[in-house]
């Protein structure tokens, strides 16, 4: 099988300070109630998110998209994305029909080499959710590595 | 209650991981990628995982949010880190689990620092992170 060309290191690592553009975010009740039947759970108390939607409102919000962020680092796929971590920190709930205002960008790209000696890069991306009094709701970190000719 | 270093947290069993979840899922978060959807897509990679849909890492990542939940209140999560050391497929059950690691105090609130994990029966780990927990007074 022929390796996939991988792009140019600079393509990559010069992503980091890319911005998307901002926004915001209100999840509606039939959305909370859609992703937390997904969980498994019963609704959270007087209009609580759950917060599995710390994924994608924060994408989402920001101006952004799974397939945007998968296409930033080039990815050879939609399949060859591996995720590193999720990081979560969550400093007031979220509660339903509140407009979250969202930022968010890139605030790490590399080349990396796994145990078998295939090229990947690492690309971290950083959100902040802020209520309409612009406190700090919530901040979360997606580590994803794109894969290069490996899956 | 009283809490120390060590104490388990109470499991939360998600008895069978189910595949039209992860297509909700997908829709909710417009995700494009085909391992949460298409049991072909997932068999023609070179994982040997066969015909299942693989979870969205945020719903493995929930059950132990609902573990946590359960355990301490549903505003109790502060932080929660976690990684994907492998997939979780559709069908399969598995169980949140975690313990105590640290107990103190940070401006007057009382937490516990936790080990958390997901696990299967036959594979062993899927997930493994820690959550900081505001403990109920």
């Amino acid at each position: 099988m022929t390796d996939k060309p991988i792009p140019a290191e600079g393509e990559i690592t010069r992503l980091v300070n890319h911005h998307f553009p901002g926004g915001f975010y209100t999840v509606a009740h039939w959305e909370n109630f859609l992703l937390t039947e997904c969980t498994g759970a019963a609704l959270l108390p007087d209009g609580m998110v759950h917060p599995v939607a710390l994924f994608h409102l924060p994408i989402t919000g920001a101006g952004t998209s799974i397939a945007e962020m998968f296409a930033l680092g080039q990815a050879e796929s939609d399949l060859s994305i591996m995720i590193e971590s999720y990081d979560w920190e969550i400093f007031l709930p979220l509660r339903e029909e509140i407009r979250y205002g969202i930022s968010g960008g890139i605030i790490s790209a590399q080349r990396c080499k796994n145990d078998q000696g295939k090229f990947y890069d690492r690309i971290q991306f950083c959100f902040e959710v802020h209520t309409p009094e612009e406190v700090l709701a919530a901040r979360t970190t997606i580590t994803w590595h794109y894969t290069r000719n490996t899956l | 209650m009283s809490y120390a270093v060590g104490d388990s947290i109470p499991e939360w069993v998600m008895a069978s991981v189910s595949a039209a979840r992860m297509c909700t899922m997908a829709a909710i978060l417009r995700d494009p990628n085909p391992i949460h959807w298409d049991r072909d897509a997932v068999d023609s990679l070179t994982l040997g995982l066969g015909k299942r849909t693989i979870n969205q890492g945020p719903l493995g990542l929930s059950y132990m949010i609902n573990m946590l939940h359960a355990w301490a209140g549903p505003d109790c999560i502060r932080r929660i880190v976690m990684r994907f050391p492998q997939v979780v497929l559709d069908g399969e059950c598995v169980t949140a689990r975690g313990e105590i690691t640290a107990v103190r105090e940070a401006q007057g609130i009382a937490l516990a620092d936790c080990k958390i994990w997901l696990e299967h029966a036959d594979r062993g780990i899927l997930l493994e992170g820690t959550a900081i927990v505001a403990l109920p007074v």
